[in-house]
């Protein structure tokens, strides 16, 4: 996950879906998925989703919900999705699961108490991304006619390269991470009401009077998904010690400190592993028979949850301009 | 020649209407009267906009057309209060406008009005349903639907007779009916257009709540809205293209 103190860094503004119509973006799909896995079990009951094997399957609902938003505003969404887990990020990966099953616990007992705001609250940060739900996640978007793109390692910096080359023209994503894999543009907030918030790569480096390595080493000094930070920096520090000294390897030892790994954690972000193995296409053609078919009777999700959001993708409408009626 | 005096309120009431929408415009100066008409870069909303001589304080000009930057011109406006009066004169040697407001003086910079964008034809529709509704509905209606949406579905039901209001969002929805009791008039016809929350919620901003609006609507057209100010000597048109289903 994102580091919270690059968002003091970032040059953030707000920006209207309308003036993005056209553009294609790269959505990094486990990103995406976990934001709308965690509002769809909020707000619907686990029996809407649970399919007779038990099998969980929120994610269709989620999908379902959520591409209508690319579509009304006239946006190409191609979903990068993550491949192996970097080994570096294994403590990460592992302070989640310990985390999870910290509110797996928490969740059993308020189960037992009856406490149902609890449960529901609990519920939804347990949420995983198991193998059923990327698979079907999947099946469901090839049948929406969604390009996937199957990043070797991090979705986000598979996403980012591509908006580098000039494929993309976003990156969507919550990660401020984003920034250190250079994205020239990111679109935040995509998954919420209302106007994202566009992150401007160049700009944030313009406003600290830093280049991209040196981003990329203050956010090494305050700590990323592969390495504690050192402790006592935080963002104004991070760029004043790299003004003074020049680079990581300078600043550490002029402080007499040490970060395991700092050469490979500056290239998994400078030079991430990524495919070319991609294409975008010029328009997207749902079959929306045999997405319905696919959520409601072979994954058994209630139909009446899902009816709205293939409406609204069937319906998808664009604005038009004045000249349209002169 | 350009020599006039109008109350704060009234030269502030005129700026907004159409700020909403641009950020210059050209001001037509009649012999009766200012007329701005203007539509944004992305050609989906336009203003239209009269003011009478009638609605200034002393009103003098042989012609002419004049561009102005929006933004300074309300923020040298603002320094007036309400009641106070802003006088205006052309300076058409330099192309400047002096603005003074109680010994206040302001040189302003007009802009080549060449350099604005040209000033859209008002398309000639023809609206079935014709609706005539407080400023203060539409009000309700907008920040109702832009708690879930970004989009809103203004339309009227011929045969109930009734004008209603429509946000979908991911998870909630607003709707809102209004029957002819609840409205000021109502000439029914089959209406139903979807619009951007963006432009009207800028376009209402400019509407006085007390205002009488008249609304024209039509299946999947742009709708407009008129309405006045200045006691009636003000007259706005709002024009606003629809979202319209992608073949």
């Amino acid at each position: 996950m994102g580091n919270a103190d690059l968002r003091s860094l970032a040059a953030l503004s707000d920006v209207s879906f309308d003036d993005l119509g056209g553009s294609v973006v790269a959505v990094d799909a486990h990103n995406w998925l976990y934001r709308y896995l965690t509002t769809t079990v909020k707000f619907t009951s686990e029996s809407k989703y649970t399919t007779s094997d038990g099998e969980e399957v929120a994610n269709l609902i989620g999908v379902v919900q959520g591409l209508p938003k690319f579509f009304e505003h006239d946006l190409t969404p191609v979903f990068v999705f993550d491949g192996a887990v970097t080994d570096l990020k294994d403590d990460e990966v592992e302070k989640r699961r310990e985390q999870r099953e910290k509110y797996e616990s928490e969740l059993e007992a308020a189960r037992e108490a009856g406490d149902s705001t609890r449960v529901a609250k609990l519920d939804s940060r347990t949420q995983r991304l198991t193998d059923t739900i990327v698979d079907t996640t999947r099946d469901l978007l090839e049948l929406l006619d969604v390009p996937i793109v199957d990043a070797p390692a991090e979705g986000e910096g598979q996403a980012s390269v591509m908006a580098r080359r000039g494929d993309v023209d976003y990156v969507g994503t919550e990660d401020y991470d984003a920034l250190l894999f250079g994205a020239p543009m990111t679109l935040r907030q995509i998954t919420s009401k209302g106007d994202p918030e566009l992150m401007d790569f160049a700009a944030t480096l313009e406003r600290h009077d830093l280049s991209w390595e040196q981003l990329v080493d203050a956010a090494i000094l305050m700590g990323t998904d592969f390495n504690e930070g050192i402790s006592g920096i935080g963002p104004k520090t991070a760029v004043k010690d790299l003004h003074e000294h020049g680079d990581l390897y300078a600043v550490l030892e002029a402080r007499g400190e040490h970060i395991d790994h700092a050469d490979r954690i500056r290239d998994l972000f400078l030079d991430p592993a990524v495919t070319d193995d991609y294409e975008i296409p010029d328009s997207i053609e749902p079959d929306i028979d045999a997405a319905r078919a696919f959520v409601t009777e072979q994954w058994e999700v209630d139909a009446d949850e899902v009816a709205r959001g293939f409406e609204r993708i069937d319906d998808s409408v664009v604005q038009t301009g004045l000249d349209r009626w002169a | 020649m350009f020599n006039a005096i109008v109350s704060a309120d009234t030269l502030q009431a005129t700026l907004d209407s159409v700020s909403v929408l641009v950020d210059e415009c050209k001001i037509h100066l009649e012999e009766d009267g200012l007329e701005i008409r203007a539509v944004d870069p992305a050609n989906v909303g336009m203003v239209d906009l009269r003011l009478d001589a009638a609605a200034f304080e002393s009103y003098e000009t042989d012609g002419g057309l004049i561009g102005v930057n929006l933004s300074r011109l309300e923020d040298i406006a603002g320094m007036a209060d309400a009641g106070q009066l802003v006088h205006l004169d052309l300076d058409e040697e330099t192309r400047k406008l002096h603005i003074s407001i109680d010994g206040l003086e302001y040189t302003l910079a007009l802009i080549d009005p060449d350099s604005i964008r040209q000033e859209p034809d008002l398309p000639d529709l023809d609206l079935s349903a014709n609706i005539v509704i407080e400023g203060k509905d539409i009000d309700r209606s907008v920040t109702a639907a832009d708690m879930v949406s970004d989009h809103i579905a203004l339309g009227v039901d011929a045969t109930e007779e009734l004008f209603y209001v429509d946000a979908e969002g991911d998870t909630d929805d607003v709707h809102l009916e209004l029957t002819r009791d609840d409205l000021i008039d109502l000439t029914p016809g089959d209406a139903h257009s979807l619009f951007s929350l963006d432009y009207l919620k800028n376009m209402n901003k400019a509407i006085p709540k007390d205002a009488e609006v008249e609304m024209e609507l039509g299946e999947e057209f742009p709708v407009k809205m008129h309405f006045s100010f200045a006691e009636g000597q003000g007259r706005v048109t709002y024009m606003l293209a629809p979202r319209i289903q992608s073949e």
